[in-house]
């Protein structure tokens, strides 16, 4: 396997589904950059590196998008439920994917609120 | 990057103000030594912070990656979360959902923290994939061009800690290597065949990425 510059259409694309998909290159550059030093990698990691971990990163993303959709089949539509079934035997992960969303919520909540009280503050002027 | 106070750095500064409340007697001028004794994260600190600036944020990041001291992980979550998601609201601190034991306990750990440490924490802390790149990835993918926000959450949530044991594990190859420096892709390479002799990598009957 070479680690020679990128082709810009995605790894695996023989298949069907894949073909037609052309990513931009470097799409999670900047992104997975801070986050290899933030797990431990050096400051500066690796260009090549990057580039491999985002192939990786985006075959996960793909092969468990996949997967949701097979067992969602039934449904038609895919929700947020599926992902979340699928990583249930992953305690770790699945804890912060439910932690992640009970913010979402909160957060929601919160600004509910806040648009409320303004809107009472404007009237009251 | 998000240039917004974090919490966490709130956090921080309040820590350098009030000298710290530590129930074990800490002494300031100690670094982590005395904060490793005292606190049970299940990772070696690393006693000697200046030579190995690496290990202590590895061993700190395994811990929560992993998962086996979730209650510590809980109220770092609530900060980054909202770090993460709209600073235009101003929530200050959010009730914090873990042991307020074990958030007093991260707060006295983080005042020991080397300038070294406190950057990679803070990389770890702040990073993430980006809503858009996510959505659109995700949209590609499902063929549907609409994808609910929670769903990016939650994908970009469990892809970063998939790039969290993916690093990790490349590190541990490195140090059975002994070798140093940045990550190399051989080392990234190795350490996904042995995620998938884990089985932390989702099969699927199509073409590997490595033959």
């Amino acid at each position: 396997m070479s680690t020679g510059p990128f082709p810009k259409v995605k790894v695996g694309s023989s298949l069907p589904s894949e073909a037609s998909l052309k990513r931009k290159r470097g799409m999670f550059q900047k992104d997975l950059h801070h986050m290899m030093y933030g797990f431990g990698d050096d400051a500066n990691p690796l260009p090549e590196t990057v580039a491999l971990v985002e192939d990786i990163v985006v075959k996960y993303v793909t092969d468990i998008v996949h997967k949701a959709q097979d067992d969602a089949t039934k449904r038609g539509k895919l929700f947020t439920e599926d992902f979340l079934f699928l990583i249930r035997k992953d305690l770790p992960k699945l804890n912060r994917c439910t932690e992640l969303l009970s913010m979402d919520e909160e957060i929601k909540q919160a600004r509910k609120v806040i648009w409320v009280d303004e809107e009472k503050l404007v009237s009251v002027d | 990057m998000k240039k917004s106070k974090d919490p966490f750095e709130i956090a921080f500064e309040e820590q350098e103000e009030s000298p710290p409340e530590s129930p074990v007697g800490l002494d300031e001028n100690e670094p982590q030594t005395s904060a490793g004794p005292s606190v049970n994260l299940g990772g070696d600190f690393d006693a000697n912070p200046i030579v190995h600036t690496t290990d202590p944020s590895t061993s700190l990041a395994v811990p929560l990656s992993v998962g086996t001291s979730g209650p510590i992980a809980k109220p770092k979550e609530d900060d980054e979360e909202e770090e993460e998601e709209n600073m235009e609201v101003e929530l200050g601190k959010l009730p914090s959902r873990g042991d307020p034991a074990k958030t007093a306990k991260m707060q006295e750990i983080l005042a020991h923290f080397t300038a070294d440490q406190m950057s990679r924490y803070e990389s770890f802390r702040r990073s993430g994939f980006q809503k858009s790149n996510m959505k659109r990835l995700l949209s590609s993918i499902t063929g549907s061009a609409k994808i609910s926000i929670p769903m990016t959450i939650v994908v970009s949530g469990i892809a970063k800690m998939f790039v969290g044991e993916i690093v990790e594990t490349a590190k541990v190859v490195m140090s059975e290597r002994r070798e140093s420096g940045p990550i190399r892709p051989c080392h990234i390479r190795e350490a996904y065949r042995r995620l998938k002799v884990d089985g932390k990598i989702p099969k699927r009957s199509v073409p590997r990425l490595f033959r």
